[in-house]
């Protein structure tokens, strides 16, 4: 990646993280004094009195993450973004259901205007999955990742296309979702079909006129590995 | 909220015309983005079809952009991977998991010392420990079968994430067909790194659970969090 390139394209960017990074001196890592000398023999050792690390202390949350994408998409700025990373799953809903049906709106009168329309006549329709903007969002503020211990894992696959209509993503029963992430799910195309696909997930495909708001056009890059740890070595 | 509602997730992609922002969950709020504790990913899944283990990967920090904070696991920081079992959306067991000296320490599962924002190390159950790699992986597994790692992979998430910010620009010329199609579109994050910090364990370790997902399938509920020493 080019810094120069990035500067340019995201400015804003990148002036907000040096402000971050500025404000990071006192995260630092902390070598302790107590770990001197222990062995390193690969497993803790509770024979080593006296000698194993330092874990004391109370620890306090900062950061938060769920579902992929959920609050960098559905928070509408940054005092909701921190405070969505400093809540708890059981009381998300309440917390922040309002605020996500917003912005989904808000992103469907920002497109409105590209199309040259009124924002008033471009609203988000229910999706594949029969979902309203109330319901999804809802959804969406239980913010946690299920993952199925005996199913096999996708975020979303929509099957064969068994009711025959051309179009798989339309539910005919052979569905599965929600049984966790793998590292290989598109997870960025079903959010886009989710939000922008309508009931038959077509809605803003590229085709018939429309932008293409369905699919970001990319796959995995990265190298996955069939045995653990799974990902491959840095580049 | 109803069960019955809990079908779907995941929305990755939109935003307000004026905010910058990287999913999945990349350097997402003011407090913590391009810090040490900020989360760049989160992974659960079955290793291979059929297993009766569980693999969680938990991404942090980013080297996508410069000027983050990238490379080096804060002692400071304790990673949570926390698991709901009865569908209150409250942790009933943590995986910890916390830098000491070049090794990553792992705690759990087992049930917290309390719920909610505030946590403590759980040492007297300890999971195992594996040093911390560099570029090629150093994995540990213990006698209870549970395999450990921590150390700088491959960013696994892609997304084209210049084109999406010329979709949401506000300017009505800007990208007007709005995706590109696959052979012009580019994952922004080939070639960006990140800190994993993997864990894959039997689901005899995490025990029977009553959630169930939309459609009826039996679930663990799961998130991760970050936690700064006070």
């Amino acid at each position: 990646m080019i810094f120069n390139k990035i500067k340019q394209l995201f400015l804003t960017m990148v002036v907000v993280v040096a402000i971050a990074a500025c404000n990071n001196d006192d995260n630092e890592p902390m070598m302790d004094d107590d770990m001197m000398g222990m062995e390193d023999d690969g497993m803790m050792d509770d024979d080593m009195t006296g000698m194993d690390p330092d874990f004391s202390g109370t620890f306090a949350q900062v950061d938060f993450m769920g579902r992929p994408g959920i609050n960098t998409t559905l928070s509408a700025g940054g005092d909701i973004k921190d405070a969505h990373n400093v809540a708890i799953p059981s009381e998300m809903v309440a917390t922040f259901q309002a605020d996500f049906e917003a912005r989904l709106e808000q992103y469907h009168d920002v497109y409105a205007m590209k199309l040259g329309a009124d924002p008033a006549d471009v609203n988000y329709e229910a999706n594949i999955l029969g979902l309203d903007a109330a319901t999804l969002t809802t959804v969406l503020a239980a913010d946690v990742l299920e993952v199925a211990p005996d199913v096999p894992t996708t975020y979303f696959n929509p099957g064969e296309d068994n009711d025959g209509d051309d179009n798989p993503l339309t539910l005919d029963g052979d569905e599965v979702a929600l049984t966790g992430r793998t590292l290989q799910d598109d997870i960025i195309d079903v959010s886009l079909i989710l939000f922008f696909g309508g009931m038959e997930g077509n809605r803003f495909d590229g085709n018939n006129g429309t932008p293409q708001l369905t699919s970001d056009g990319v796959g995995l890059t990265a190298d996955i590995l069939t045995t653990f740890p799974y990902v491959g070595d840095p580049e | 909220m109803k069960k019955t509602k809990q079908i779907f997730v995941g929305l990755g992609a939109i935003v307000v015309a004026t905010a910058i922002f990287i999913a999945a969950d990349h350097i997402d709020a003011p407090s913590s983005m391009g810090t040490t504790a900020d989360i760049a990913d989160f992974f659960a899944f079955e290793p291979t079809e059929g297993s009766d283990n569980t693999v969680f990967v938990v991404d942090l920090q980013s080297d996508v952009l410069p000027d983050l904070a990238y490379g080096t696991f804060d002692e400071d920081v304790l990673t949570e991977i926390n698991i709901d079992t009865d569908d209150d959306l409250v942790e009933d067991l943590v995986i910890q998991a916390i830098p000491r000296d070049g090794r990553m320490y792992f705690f759990g599962p087992a049930t917290p010392s309390q719920t909610g924002l505030s946590s403590q190390v759980l040492t007297d159950m300890p999971l195992g420990d594996v040093e911390i790699s560099a570029n090629t992986a150093i994995t540990e597994t213990t006698d209870n079968g549970v395999s450990l790692f921590a150390g700088p992979r491959q960013d696994p998430f892609f997304f084209d994430f210049f084109q999406f910010n010329a979709v949401i620009d506000p300017d009505v010329n800007s990208a007007p067909s709005g995706f590109l199609p696959p052979d012009e579109a580019e994952d922004t994050f080939d070639g960006a790194n990140t800190l994993s910090i993997v864990v894959e364990l039997p689901n005899s370790l995490l025990g029977t659970t009553t959630a169930t997902n939309a459609l009826g399938v039996t679930v663990y509920n799961t998130w991760v969090t970050t936690n700064r020493k006070q």
